[in-house]
């Protein structure tokens, strides 16, 4: 991977500069159920400016994207936006007689309209509707929106509409997808699914762009090509983003933000990237490759064996003890995805099983780029994706032919990427579902919360601790536990990541070798 | 020939439903229940402009379209924030709420077209005529099942226009993902209230043919029974996009018809044939989730 370099848009302070204010807001604050998620947050946008927003779980960063996109009011404060040259105020509570108009509402569309655009962590493209028309829909001003326009102005509803279709389609093929475009949204990789989203919001007019974690799951080459992007939509459109990004990713963006807002405890502060610099390189190290060797302690070692397909599994192996016994055995694993091979392939693409093993008290890191089917790995060892060929054999028996909660009953514990949350539930109920689980006191706090209230890295880390609740549990999968955590989270993980005598832990995340420092 | 007349005109009937129904359904991704309600306000505000006020054919149409157009706001208006299950009760409570109107809106000592008698209550409306329009009389079987295939065939065309276009992949984005579409600064609650507008209007065109054809109606056309059938119509043809509603719409009219071969008693037709119906929902959905011809799958 050649790595990207990234200028920043504007000579900083940005003080010095004539660009516009686009975005103000005053005074914002937000509570839920008592508890003060914003605190009088008071900040100001310029065009062409690149925030980076960053704060620990539970800070109040989604919060916060919610109100600035007009998803969430706030309880008071105000925001001005003039990011379409017409200023509009939004002042909170809002008085009662605006709320009688049902089309005056602070609404997601209507801050849209005034060319607020957002991505979101989940992507959302419309999985139904091709790529041209993920696109197309979101053209504003479209003539054909309107029934009776239709019905009567045929033509020029046509006219438009092909001109829309085309621009959809030059888009397409900027991003290298100009012959996808009569796919579905679901039927392209993540990294494309990214871009196609962040297109999808400038063509609706978006002037202020809020990104969240777009870089997440990436690997570097998607990384590279969605960075590469943004750069051409703030160079070229003048477009101004604020990027919430994950930990790991935040030192690649520092280099190019021209401010960093800090949000502790529901304030945020205006910093500029320099001051933060180092402290977010010693935040994560030099990323996951540290993060990996620290499990291991002073004198651990790391194994690492390389998969055909950019992948690379890294068994860490701790100093002072022999070797465990082989707990999982995967021998000559293929698993297709429809006609599609996914698992069990040569360097030609040629079918050759996944072989590999895991040992009592060791934790193995498969880290393999988006697409190489880290998910579908996963889902195969533990029954819910059906396997074409190979063996699992598990403390000894083979587990190919057992139900996905037989393969639970043995030994066997999954915690998918997409957590399954009852959201009606509070922490207190659904830990008490899911068992025994140890918390550690710091999330004490959240047992009273309803699950639909928490944060996503709350979430995230309930999620892993439950997946380590105390049962009989002999090989723990993890597919991708980082994601949505800050670094203070993922510190304190390197502390639970560590397999009891019988245990084998096997923890899938995105990236490839090489930008992870392996040779 | 009759007899295919005949089916030919109840073909095109629900063909017209299954479109409008498939706007609400398989465009907005809203189940509901209060359709039949919506065919019997077409039914009667056709019967009673043309019976009571003696309109025409055309003028008595559009009354009964919109006036449904209108009433649609008592399921467009919830759909803003509702949908699942609670939209589904909303739109049972609309669909009750018309049934007994149609039952109650009368007095006997009042004649029919009266504030205090619109409906004539139970004992429904009777000689309602047949369409008359520049001059020509559709009285005979032949004449309107050429009526209804004109009708029909213009509301395929509106339909298809206005789905495929703009405007319809808007109602599919905010199908698939309503936060997204608003996040695209798409005005969500205009575009249900023009669905629905629209859809409901299909569907009391759709019960103005099936009034003026059968010449009396009475509640039973507001039942809840009928509702649960032209849903069948959708589910088992599939929805989302043009096709599925048609062949949703053929399965169920030539479903009847089979059975009418098996020299099944008459007594027993009606509940094997809601039986079957019953089951071959249970089937569909079991292994065809987006049904026969559909591209979406009801959540």
């Amino acid at each position: 991977m050649t790595s990207l370099t990234l200028s920043r848009p504007f000579a900083l302070p940005l003080e010095t500069t004539s660009s516009p204010v686009i975005l103000r807001t005053q005074s914002i604050s937000k509570a839920f159920g008592g508890q003060r998620v914003l605190d009088d947050v008071s900040v100001q946008l310029r065009r062409g400016e690149v925030v980076l927003l960053r704060g620990d779980n539970g800070s109040g960063k989604t919060t916060l994207l919610n109100v600035l996109s007009g998803n969430l009011e706030p309880d008071s404060g105000t925001i001005e936006l003039s990011a379409d040259g017409t200023e509009e105020r939004f002042t909170f509570p809002r008085r009662w007689w605006k709320t009688l108009n049902p089309f005056d509402h602070f609404t997601p569309d209507r801050v849209a309209r005034e060319g607020v655009g957002r991505t979101w962590q989940e992507i959302r493209l419309f999985s139904t509707m091709s790529l041209h028309d993920n696109i197309a829909v979101a053209s504003s001003g479209q003539l054909g929106e309107n029934p009776l326009l239709v019905l009567v102005k045929n033509s020029a509803v046509r006219k438009q509409e092909n001109n829309n279709l085309a621009i959809a389609q030059d888009m397409l093929t900027q991003l290298g997808l100009g012959d996808r475009g009569a796919a579905s949204g679901d039927r392209i990789s993540l990294g494309q699914s990214k871009r196609v989203a962040i297109s999808r919001a400038v063509r609706a007019g978006g002037q202020i762009l809020f990104l969240d974690e777009p870089l997440a799951g990436l690997d570097g080459t998607g990384i590279n090509q969605v960075l590469g992007m943004l750069e051409v939509l703030v160079r070229d459109q003048n477009i101004t983003l604020i990027i919430v990004e994950h930990v790991f990713n935040i030192p690649l963006l520092l280099t190019w933000a021209t401010t960093v807002w800090t949000l502790k405890r529901g304030r945020l502060e205006v910093q500029a990237p320099d001051d933060v610099q180092e402290e977010a390189n010693s935040d994560i190290g030099t990323g996951l490759r540290s993060w990996i060797t620290e499990l291991g302690g002073p004198d651990g070692q790391i194994n690492d064996q390389p998969i055909a397909g950019g992948a690379m599994l890294s068994t860490v192996i701790p100093s002072g003890r022999p070797r465990g016994k082989v707990v999982l055995e995967v021998r000559d694993l293929v698993v297709y995805r429809g006609n599609r091979l996914i698992i069990g392939h040569d360097h030609d693409g040629e079918i050759e099983g996944l072989s590999f093993s895991l040992r009592e008290g060791e934790v193995s890191v498969l880290q393999a780029p988006n697409g190489w089917g880290k998910s579908t790995l996963l889902d195969a060892i533990a029954g819910l994706t059906p396997i074409r060929s190979g063996e699992i054999v598990l403390r000894g028996r083979s587990i190919k032919s057992m139900s996905p909660w037989a393969r639970a009953g043995y030994g066997l514990t999954l915690l998918q990427s997409r957590n399954h949350e009852f959201p009606n539930l509070t922490v207190k109920e659904a830990l008490h579902l899911t068992g025994h689980v140890a918390l550690p006191d710091n999330l004490h706090r959240l047992l009273g919360r309803k699950m639909s209230d928490l944060s996503g890295g709350e979430k995230q880390k309930l999620a892993i601790y439950a997946a380590l609740r105390t049962d009989q549990s002999r090989v723990r999968l993890f597919d991708e536990p980082l994601s949505m955590l800050d670094r203070v989270s993922i510190h304190e993980l390197q502390r639970v990541f560590k397999p009891s005598a019988g245990e084998a832990f096997l923890i899938a995340v995105p990236g490839s070798p090489e930008i992870l420092g392996v040779d | 020939m009759t007899y295919l007349s005949h089916l030919l005109i109840y073909l095109n009937i629900y063909v017209i439903v299954a479109l409008g129904l498939n706007m609400i359904v398989g465009y907005c991704g809203r189940l509901t229940l209060s359709q039949a309600g919506y065919f019997a306000i077409g039914s009667y505000a056709y019967a009673l402009a043309s019976v009571a006020w003696h309109w025409g054919f055309l003028p008595s149409v559009a009354l009964g379209a919109g006036l449904a157009a209108v009433l649609s706001m008592a399921i467009s208006l919830p759909s803003w924030r509702l949908k699942g299950d609670f939209f589904v009760m909303v739109s049972l409570a609309v669909q009750i709420v018309i049934l007994s109107a149609i039952y109650n809106w009368y007095r006997p000592e009042a004649p029919l077209g009266t504030l205090r008698n619109l409906t004539n209550g139970p004992a429904g409306i009777s000689g309602v005529p047949k369409p008359d329009m520049f001059g020509i009389k559709f009285d005979t079987v032949g004449s309107l099942a050429i009526l209804a295939t004109v009708t029909a065939g213009v509301c395929l065309l509106l339909g298809a226009l206005l789905l495929k276009s703009p405007w319809g992949r808007v109602l599919q984005a905010l199908r698939d993902d309503e936060l997204a579409a608003k996040g695209l600064g798409k005005n969500v609650r205009l575009f249900k209230l023009q669905a629905f507008a629209i859809a409901c209007a299909l569907l009391a065109v759709g019960g103005a043919l099936y009034a003026s054809y059968v010449s009396f109606i009475d509640p039973s056309v507001a039942s809840l029974d009928q509702s649960v059938l032209m849903l069948c119509m959708v589910v088992i043809g599939g929805i989302g996009n043009f096709r599925g509603p048609l062949v949703g719409a053929f399965m169920l009219l030539a479903f009847p018809e089979v059975l009418r071969f098996l020299n099944i008693p008459i007594a027993l037709a009606a509940e094997v044939r809601l039986m079957a119906y019953g089951l071959l929902l249970v089937v569909m959905m079991h292994f065809r989730p987006q049904g026969l011809c559909g591209s979406y799958r009801i959540e």
